[in-house]
């Protein structure tokens, strides 16, 4: 055995064992004739192949075919979450304290947090132009330039949004970069009607005096209401899959599990002090769940998946596109 | 399976309606077919044999050890066949309508114009 086959074989890992004993051999032997002779070790591309492949046979295994297109349809509602929240910060990081306050703030704006809003309305314009990669790219900018805001602020000395509004918006770009390239065009335009939402929801309450020109109040009562609102429409969307027998809609809302705990982060962490001090919990509490939650939400999916597995349940509903 | 079939699945079975391949002779006629634009890598093509086998359009052909490495064939099964064919003629009217109206819309370009204008 040559050292090449040897790391193919190593890959290979990545599918379940009675799978490989059955193709292992057949797709190897492929890799190894399309090789040229001067080659040692797999692409990057050949490992990311066989690692996806890898993985889609056991979710097949499992019975959980539909766990990929149920995961591309949290995406979805992640990135018309994140795309709402992102119009509603823009609007009103354009309506800073009077200057004569002394109040700090990033030049016109009312922190750094104006960098990462404003890149995220560019993946809602693409989706309806140009879903597929140049959306994902364009989330992934987004979520480097959310991360890039607590940077500049420390690096500029400027104010920035609360990280508890940052990182629910990281978050709902992990699950945005997952987002179908085949959308039909009414959910195309979902993200851009969610942005108009948004800012039109800053605009009303910035014109009735209710936005206190910070984020500390208003994202109080925003972020819950957005994450209850995602939950809601997760539960109604899995609920009303199943009745038709497929299961993509409980996978969205396994998957949406931890952007919706983590957008009501203050309510749990003021839940673990005792419900009279919630929705002003103490700074280690807070990012005590915030850690408890980016930790226990991810693990729900694979959790789902073994007990499907050991259910040994039929896959219900449609698998999702049969294809490449 | 789902209608209409996206490209690469259309390709594969393009590829076995000739004859019973291995996946790597499916590999290098699917990179024919398409003018090299498709690349499938083994990962990716073996997951979809599975799926197509699955929903009943391809079919083990048989195995054969060559140079010590496993050889499996796959055939187009008569599902398959039918649904390559019922593709194949979605596109077809696909194409003679769009054909159709690109030639009309030529046509109408180069006509003089006999009416309207400046006096």
């Amino acid at each position: 055995m040559t050292g090449l086959e040897r790391r193919y074989r190593r890959l290979l890992l990545a599918y379940p064992a009675d799978y490989r004993r059955d193709r292992g051999d057949e797709i190897v032997g492929t890799y190894l004739d399309l090789a040229g002779p001067e080659r040692r070790w797999p692409t990057l591309a050949d490992a990311a192949d066989l690692v996806r492949g890898g993985l889609r046979q056991r979710l097949r295994a499992a019975g959980a075919t539909d766990l990929v297109p149920g995961v591309r349809l949290a995406g979805l509602l992640a990135l018309v979450t994140a795309t709402f929240l992102a119009a509603f910060w823009a609007f009103v990081e354009q309506q800073p304290p009077p200057a004569e306050w002394g109040v700090p703030r990033f030049g016109p704006f009312v922190s750094t947090g104006v960098i990462a809003w404003f890149a995220w309305l560019v993946p809602a314009i693409l989706t309806l132009v140009a879903p597929g990669r140049p959306t994902r790219a364009a989330v992934a900018v987004a979520m480097l330039a959310t991360v890039a805001v607590p940077v500049v602020s420390l690096a500029g000395g400027v104010p920035r949004p609360p990280l508890y509004v940052l990182v629910p918006q990281f978050t709902l770009g992990v699950l945005a970069l997952a987002v179908s390239s085949r959308l039909p065009l009414p959910a195309r335009v979902l993200p851009i009607a969610a942005a108009v939402a948004g800012a039109g929801t800053a605009a009303y309450l910035v014109g009735h005096g209710s936005y206190w020109g910070w984020y500390g109040w208003t994202t109080e009562q925003l972020l819950p209401a957005v994450g209850g609102v995602l939950l809601a429409i997760a539960l109604l969307l899995a609920m009303g899959l199943a009745v038709r027998r497929d299961g993509r809609g409980g996978w969205a809302l396994a998957a949406l599990l931890t952007p919706v705990g983590l957008l009501n982060v203050h309510k749990l962490a003021g839940a673990v002090e005792g419900l009279h001090r919630a929705p002003n919990p103490t700074f280690p509490t807070l990012v005590a769940t915030a850690l408890m939650v980016g930790l226990l939400g991810p693990a729900v999916l694979p959790v789902a998946v073994a007990l499907r597995r050991r259910r040994g349940a039929e896959p219900t509903g449609p698998a999702g596109p049969a294809e490449p | 399976m789902d209608t209409p079939l996206r490209e690469p699945t259309f390709l594969i079975l393009t590829a076995l309606a000739r004859e019973p391949m291995h996946g790597y002779a499916i590999i290098g006629e699917v990179a024919a077919l398409s003018d090299g634009r498709l690349s499938l890598r083994p990962g990716t093509l073996y997951g979809a044999l599975d799926r197509l086998t699955d929903a009943g359009l391809v079919e083990l052909d048989r195995e054969e050890t060559v140079d010590g490495r496993l050889r499996r064939y796959y055939r187009l099964s008569p599902t398959g066949d039918a649904t390559l064919a019922a593709e194949s003629e979605r596109l077809r009217r696909n194409v003679e309508a769009a054909t159709a109206r690109l030639r009309a819309r030529r046509v109408r370009a180069l006509a003089p114009r006999t009416a309207g204008g400046l006096a």
